[in-house]
């Protein structure tokens, strides 16, 4: 049956108004559930507030568990689902950077968007140095073309890069996601605490 | 005024939370594994195989080959003797057991040619069109009759009889060009001159064995009138 759009039971043309539909929902959730404030998505860094990473991990686990269930009962073909292509040292490279973006500015990009639309300064003056950013690696382009286009891998996953059953694997990734979710809750008991 | 149970309750949500998450990736390893469908669904490749569009008939066929049509590859699926001691113009062979192995591959799984399948009859190379479709290749199609049929229409077409309809007539010349394109010759008759003597009871019998000569004329065909918009 699924997916719907490539197997044509949503016209195409209909993606980009879905896209919008959900953007906006996903919007008005990471604000109404305080995710606009860059205190809380720099507590992740400083031990008082894991909010972020609990609600990232949970929402890959289940998303996961649940179109491995769909898969099985041939509700969704996994196969033609889209897998982001994957360049390495782009991938580490952009993710190191986007990472001390984050613990400076307190804001992941789409949180900054999120918090702009509230009318945060901080998170103005966050999206401004994304667009400076934008600016500055479409001027160099050609300086760093062959990392960003080097390194190819193909549209991979973890299961098909490592050779492990993709059951066993959602599985230990489960547990270890839980595990991590109660080290977490033990840390944030003992920092102290601000409040914000 | 609040309920005891139930706060005591909402105390473990995030524990009762994470045993569900839990207990539903153990479940996914417990899963009976079954053998997934491969290729084309069921419903689909039903309906492909009901449907004659895959046909191609002969006359279709020695047309694109003698118009050196090049987006055509030919397949033989019969065996390698058969292959060797008669086949069509350029064609490929890959014998029915073959047909899904690897190097038979970058024969029929693209989509810049139309492979055209054959074998004696069509019959295996129904069935090789049957293998090849479920895994989705494109463009394929089987020639109708197959060598058989190619034999006794384009090498050896028979001559209509006299009481035919115009169209098999002129279906019968397309057929005698192409067969002599495929280099069956045609010996030409050689009619005697009938020996004119001047004999007025001989010249009756002689022009009587004289053949009439027959002038092809194509008919005009009345094209149907076609709706304008």
């Amino acid at each position: 049956m699924g997916p719907l759009i490539p197997n044509e039971l949503i016209s195409f043309e209909w993606s980009s108004i879905i896209a919008i539909i959900i953007g906006m929902f996903f919007g008005f959730i990471l604000e109404a559930s305080g995710f606009s404030s860059s205190r809380k998505l720099a507590g992740v860094f400083y031990g008082y507030d894991f909010a972020v990473l609990k609600v990232f991990f949970t929402a890959a686990i289940v998303s996961l568990i649940g179109l491995l269930y769909m898969d099985y009962l041939g509700y969704v073909d996994m196969s033609s689902l889209y897998v982001h292509p994957t360049y390495l040292w782009g991938a580490i490279i952009g993710g190191g950077i986007m990472g001390i973006g984050f613990v400076a500015g307190g804001f992941c990009p789409g949180t900054s968007l999120s918090a702009v639309a509230i009318g945060k300064i901080d998170a103005i003056v966050n999206v401004i140095g994304i667009m400076v950013g934008i600016f500055i690696f479409s001027e160099l382009y050609p300086l760093f073309e062959p990392i960003y286009n080097g390194y190819f891998q193909g549209n991979i996953t973890l299961i098909d890069s490592l050779g492990v059953n993709p059951y066993w694997f959602v599985f230990i990734l489960t547990v270890v996601a839980i595990v991590m979710f109660a080290v977490t809750d033990m840390i944030r008991k003992r920092v102290k605490k601000v409040f914000y | 005024m609040v309920n005891r149970k139930l706060v005591k309750f909402l105390s473990l949500r995030y524990k009762i939370l994470a045993a569900i998450l839990i207990v539903l990736a153990g479940g996914l390893v417990l899963l009976p594994k079954y053998e997934k469908h491969e290729g084309i669904s069921p419903e689909q490749l039903l309906s492909n195989a009901i449907s004659p569009e895959r046909y191609i008939t002969t006359d279709e066929l020695a047309d694109r080959i003698i118009n050196q049509d090049p987006s055509l590859l030919l397949i033989d699926v019969r065996d390698e003797n058969a292959y060797k001691k008669y086949s069509l113009p350029s064609a490929v062979n890959i014998p029915l057991k073959k047909i899904l192995e690897d190097d038979s591959e970058s024969y029929l799984n693209q989509d810049e040619f139309d492979v055209i399948l054959f074998s004696n009859d069509n019959f295996h190379s129904d069935q090789a069109w049957l293998l090849c479709n479920r895994i989705d290749y494109k463009n394929l199609y089987v020639l109708k009759g197959g060598i058989n049929k190619w034999f006794n229409t384009i090498i050896n077409p028979k001559k209509p009889t006299e009481n035919m309809a115009s169209n098999a007539f002129e279906l019968y010349s397309l057929r005698k060009a192409a067969s002599m394109h495929f280099g069956v010759a045609y010996p030409k008759k050689v009619h005697k001159q009938p020996v004119i003597i001047k004999k007025a009871s001989v010249a009756k019998t002689s022009t009587a064995i004289v053949p009439k000569k027959i002038i092809p004329k194509k008919k005009k065909k009345k094209m149907p009138t076609e709706g304008g918009c």
